[in-house]
């Protein structure tokens, strides 16, 4: 297969966007518990951090060029 | 080759591999929807099914007359709507004596719960709650009723409002707690034992 580049990311970086997905599942259940018990206060917070992660997440996933083996 | 090979020369072991990357982009766009959940929840302005309005406290909502004090016995309960037709709710007077009065709807997914005498029971998932506070004791439920803030006038209980959502204690400890919650209730936040 000369000329297809077959891109494989470290398990360290696997294991990261793991997390991350593990950590917005428990945020997103946390923010919705509270809205439902009428506090929004956490909603900004909690929007920015998970907007940070994600993004993260996204270029670990589509971006990063020095993960592939 | 065989001819069925050569029209169908896809691997079946390669058909079903994934790589790590497309399990990473899998879970990176799992992500950014959680993300977006969060900005839907703070851009929305009308609050969610269930949930209290901002601002709701006793005493911003019309009173309403559920019946007379004296009518409701120990252990009994009442049904009654409260802001509209829709908002069921039920009022109790515990076996000590005191009045207690909650959101019928269930915080697990909204079934009616009644009153068995010592606790408030969902019957769909069989979850129970407290009857001081409202808390979950038992089953699939995690967060407490909505309480309703009470007032007795002139021998009559009256609605008058949302109380705060109570300060979750651990559900070990209030699963312990049934028996002195009647006791405690007596001199409950509603002033109306």
């Amino acid at each position: 297969m000369k000329g297809h580049r077959r891109t494989q990311m470290t398990g360290a970086a696997l294991v990261f966007t793991v997390l991350v997905a593990a950590i917005q599942l428990y945020l997103f259940e946390t923010v919705l518990g509270s809205v439902l018990d009428g506090e929004r206060r956490l909603l900004p917070g909690a929007f920015a951090v998970s907007a940070i992660l994600s993004v993260v997440a996204l270029y670990l996933a589509f971006k990063a060029p020095n993960l592939d083996r | 080759m065989t001819h069925w090979k050569s029209s169908f020369p896809v691997d079946l072991a390669d058909e079903s591999r994934h790589s790590r990357r497309e399990f990473a982009r899998f879970l990176a766009l799992v992500s950014t929807g959680f993300t977006a959940g969060i900005g839907y929840l703070w851009a929305r302005r009308r609050p969610l099914e269930g949930a209290p309005e901002a601002g709701d406290q006793a005493g911003h909502a019309p009173a309403v007359a559920v019946c007379a004090a004296a009518d409701l016995a120990p252990g009994q309960s009442r049904l009654f709507t409260f802001r509209d037709a829709q908002d069921k709710c039920i009022l109790v007077r515990t076996p000590a004596g005191a009045l207690r009065a909650y959101r019928q709807a269930c915080t697990h997914l909204g079934c009616a719960v009644r009153w068995d005498g010592a606790r408030l029971e969902c019957p769909c998932h069989v979850g129970f709650f407290e009857i001081d506070q409202g808390f979950p004791v038992q089953g699939p439920p995690t967060r407490p009723l909505g309480g309703i803030a009470l007032e007795v006038r002139d021998g009559m209980v009256w609605a008058v409002g949302d109380l705060p959502k109570p300060t979750a204690p651990g559900r070990q400890a209030m699963a312990a707690r049934p028996a002195e919650a009647g006791a405690e209730g007596a001199a409950g936040k509603c002033g109306c034992a």
